[in-house]
């Protein structure tokens, strides 16, 4: 295990695309870090690179001390779970996991044993001597990863590796894969483009969007203290509301002021806006943290479009002009389309950003 | 189910014999253009020239002093100018899969031989080879030979000859193969080749455990068709060196088609070539495709 170091890493393909753009990450040892964005946001390629199968247009990658920014995939003592599997289809699934081991010319016991432990981490001792065709795709996942884990790397690499199972599955081997990463201790990368995943999964979450980080935290931290709009409606299900409002300063207190809205501010929250010259800011809440009241306690009253049950919660959906939020309620009494909505905010955790920057105020 | 009415019975079976009216058509084709003249050559090769059986014409193929010559030459035809063309188009297509500035005008380039008849293919390199062709003016011209040096391709002896024509051969057919093992790499996803080297293996052990195994079904594809066309190996022959002098199997057919109607089995005897070629082929392509594992692979069934 060791940690990994990308210092000021750009890739750029051809003449004008660049994929990622001076990409610093700092890897501790035995973390379990995510990449997350959107597809096309280059944090594919970022992972590439420190397998090897990419090269580094200008910047540094370290594993522990080693410099490995020009040695081949090979040298670089990562291994790599790849999203389509990538399991060979003429090897048995123990050929499959001792490829790398009988490479390395290990004693031929040596290699039995790693294969078996392995094979049992991942639950398929039982499978070693089938082909691929013969394995059902999780079962063809749990080969790679018995692949990856075999060869004991620094780094371990895992590229979506859960996207091509079905629904079910992928939860229940995200539950496994980071019961596996706890027992094995590896500092591990992973890509993914589904929150859900990167949050249930990672220690510390990377947000990536056009080739550049967009801001880097534990699951908590990029929830509760997004960066960015970006990030706000990125991360969640259903994602941050959003609300154009306009700051009116009216004696001592703050008022956000739309349509809909009027909000006195708290004090505690008032003074992020103290030093705000702007006169209008983007507010965010998330829809767990809008409350259902009485209509005269309401900070904002509109009539309920849908509500969609979800069993151990309600998402009441609200249409402001041309603008749908959402807002999570408990699962009785129904709330049908149509009734009037009388919400208010948990104050402490609205987000102010910025409408020209996208940025947040309140940090 | 009570008995159905005559009109209807006439009905169903109006509709289960639609499928074979579609295929009669291809039935008949078959038939009249592909089994009727085996049959035929087959019955030809076994008779006299007023009609009646004989094994005479096989004991003339067997005893005509250039039958073993043309087993010979075939034989060592079909060896090294599979072995090469295999190895050159596998060493190309894996230089074009790698997608460099250019690869595909290279691909283009590389194609245009197998866009040429084999006749013009002759044509081309016998203007090449002659005494004064081009390719002594060329090494002329790049200094490599001098004026009083020219080079005589196109005598010598039969293993020169023989060398000559597999190159020529194999720069008229290796794009073909080339074509089809491109193919098959294109089909191998890239994160298996990836996932190889990632794993510790450098070039050649990606390409000897991982890529090569993969394209498996193509090479067999591939070397089963050019088996069969280097067992049919004539015309470039000809068109190089003429009738007789370097002969080949299906030459022979030719030969004593095209060239002996005087000889008054000339026509059977060419039968009799043809059944014995036809032998050879499918042996041939049977003992390969056992050799390489084509049947009863269970990796195949399970894909």
């Amino acid at each position: 295990m060791a940690t990994l170091k990308m210092q000021n890493v750009t890739k750029q393909f051809g003449r004008n695309v660049i994929a990622v753009r001076d990409f610093n990450l700092e890897v501790k040892e035995q973390e379990f870090l995510v990449l997350l964005g959107p597809s096309g946001c280059g944090k594919t390629t970022a992972m590439r690179m420190v397998a090897g199968l990419e090269e580094v247009t200008t910047g540094k990658i370290f594993i522990g001390d080693r410099d490995v920014t020009d040695l081949p995939p090979r040298k670089r003592n990562v291994s790599m779970i790849f999203q389509n599997y990538a399991v060979w289809p003429h090897m048995t699934v123990y050929d499959n996991i001792a490829f790398a081991l009988k490479l390395k010319n290990l004693p031929a016991e040596e290699i039995d044993r790693k294969v078996k432990e392995a094979a049992g981490l991942a639950k398929i001792e039982m499978l070693l001597d089938r082909l691929p065709a013969q394995l059902s795709g999780g079962q063809q996942q749990r080969v790679a990863v018995s692949r990856a884990i075999a060869v004991n790397p620094d780094i371990f690499l895992m590229d979506e590796p859960l996207s091509n199972l079905d629904a079910k599955l992928r939860v229940s081997m995200r539950t496994e894969l980071k019961a596996i990463h706890e027992k094995a201790g590896s500092t591990t990368v992973f890509v993914t483009h589904d929150q859900s995943e990167a949050m249930s999964m990672a220690d510390r979450i990377v947000i990536m969007k056009d080739g550049e980080v967009i801001q880097v935290g534990s699951p908590d931290d990029v929830y509760h203290r997004s960066r960015s709009i970006f990030v706000a409606d990125f991360i969640g299900t259903p994602p941050t509301n959003f609300m154009e409002v306009d700051v009116r300063k009216e004696g001592e207190g703050i008022h956000l002021v739309n349509s809909h809205l009027n909000l006195l501010l708290e004090p505690a929250l008032a003074k992020h806006l103290n030093t705000y010259s702007k006169d209008k800011i983007i507010l965010g809440v998330r829809p767990e943290n809008m409350l259902l009241v009485s209509e005269d306690e309401a900070a904002l009253s509109a009539s309920c479009l849908v509500s969609e049950p979800q069993g151990s919660h309600q998402v009441v959906a609200i249409q402001l002009d041309d603008s749908i939020i959402k807002v999570i309620a408990p699962a009785s009494p129904t709330i049908l389309p149509g009734t009037a909505v009388h919400m208010s905010f948990k104050q402490e955790t609205l987000r102010f950003f910025d409408p020209d920057t996208t940025l947040a105020i309140n940090d | 189910m009570t008995a159905a009415s005559p009109a209807k019975r006439f009905r169903d079976l109006g509709s289960k014999a639609v499928p074979y009216l579609l295929i009669l058509p291809v039935v008949v084709y078959y038939f009249l253009f592909w089994l009727r003249p085996v049959l035929k050559t087959l019955i030809d090769s076994f008779r006299t020239a007023a009609g009646g059986f004989t094994f005479q014409n096989y004991i003339m193929v067997f005893t005509d002093p250039n039958f073993m010559p043309a087993l010979r030459n075939t034989a060592i035809i079909v060896v090294f100018s599979v072995s090469l063309e295999f190895i050159a188009a596998l060493f190309l297509a894996l230089l074009i899969n790698r997608k460099f500035f250019g690869s595909s005008l290279f691909l283009f380039v590389a194609m245009i031989p197998m866009a040429l008849p084999a006749v013009a293919v002759g044509a081309m390199w016998l203007t090449g080879l002659t005494a004064h062709g081009w390719m002594n003016s060329l090494l002329y011209y790049l200094n490599i030979i001098a004026e009083s040096h020219k080079i005589y391709w196109l005598t010598g002896s039969e293993w020169k000859l023989l060398a000559l024509i597999i190159v020529v051969d194999a720069w008229q057919v290796i794009p073909s193969v080339m074509i089809i093992l491109l193919a098959g790499l294109q089909n191998i996803p890239e994160e298996t080749i990836e996932a190889g080297y990632v794993f510790g293996g450098d070039y050649l052990t990606v390409l000897r455990k991982i890529t090569v195994p993969l394209l498996g079904p193509t090479i067999q594809t591939a070397v089963i068709l050019r088996l069969i066309s280097a067992i049919q190996i004539w015309l470039i022959i000809v068109l190089l060196v003429g009738f007789s002098r370097m002969p080949v199997l299906v030459e022979r057919i030719v030969y004593y088609h095209e060239e002996v109607p005087g000889l008054d089995i000339s026509f059977q005897m060419a039968s009799g070539y043809t059944i014995i070629v036809s032998l050879i082929v499918s042996t041939a392509a049977l003992l390969y495709l056992r050799a390489s594992g084509a049947f009863g692979s269970k990796k195949e069934a399970a894909r």
